[in-house]
């Protein structure tokens, strides 16, 4: 199964846990499963359509998946998928 | 509250005087324990806003990666982004705000002709609609 590393202020939501192995065979399967599997996680990933929130980019190994297939991109045991976030600002 | 030890402040007072006129950014590594934060390293990570920077600052994902990996490695956590604003104060600006995740403390930092002002820190919400201001020190 692949593993997705949880950041660590998102380790409330899984029971302290910092990378939980969830079945799926893409990454959208895989972050789906998460999500079920901890709740409150969900709100926290995807905004109320069900869409990754604008601020999370997710890392398959050391890929932006924006670049591979997005959520259909393949997931195979051992990959390890990440939630970055995306961040910037200003003082304007 | 977060608590941004001695050394780890040092280096982030001097990554923002050192970056005025333009914004600086860097990540903020340590611990989350019974309420506080506190960050025992800053690593200064590279502003890679396109255009001017002395109003703007955005960091690499990638970057963002790689400062997660180094704190894991080092039995550390990220618990926080920072950032300069040259010539005025340490709030939480709308382009802040939207660009913002609400896992992390944003530490801003004010400098005012080259010399560190004053600091804030701030914790965003889910929706990026507000953000609360959070007790530091330093
Ligand atoms: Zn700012």
């Amino acid at each position: 199964m692949p593993k997705v590393l949880i950041p660590t202020p998102l380790r409330q939501f899984t029971g302290k846990q910092d990378a939980v192995a969830v079945p799926g065979a893409t990454v959208g399967e895989a972050l789906n499963a998460l999500t079920a599997q901890f709740p409150e996680l969900r709100k926290q990933i995807f905004n109320d359509e069900g869409k990754v929130r604008s601020f999370v980019n997710v890392y398959l190994n050391d890929e932006d998946v924006r670049y591979l297939g997005k959520d259909a991109t393949a997931a195979k045991d051992d990959d390890t998928i990440s939630l970055v976030p995306s961040i910037a600002g200003g003082r304007r | 509250m977060i608590r941004i030890e001695g050394a780890a402040w040092a280096s982030m007072v001097a990554h923002a005087e050192g970056a005025y006129p333009n914004e600086c950014c860097g990540a903020m590594l340590g611990s989350n324990g019974d309420g506080v934060k506190l960050v025992r390293e800053a690593l200064p990570l590279e502003n890679a806003f396109a255009g001017e920077q002395a109003a703007r600052y955005e960091l690499r994902p990638e970057d963002l990666l790689a400062a997660d990996r180094a704190a894991r490695e080092r039995r550390m956590e990220l618990i926080g982004i920072y950032h300069s604003h040259p010539d005025c104060d340490a709030y939480f600006s709308q382009t802040d705000l939207k660009n913002s995740c609400p896992w992390y403390s944003f530490v801003v930092l004010s400098i005012r002709n080259g010399k560190f002002h004053h600091a804030n820190s701030w914790l965003p919400n889910v929706e990026q609609t507000a953000a609360e201001k959070e007790e530091l020190s330093y």
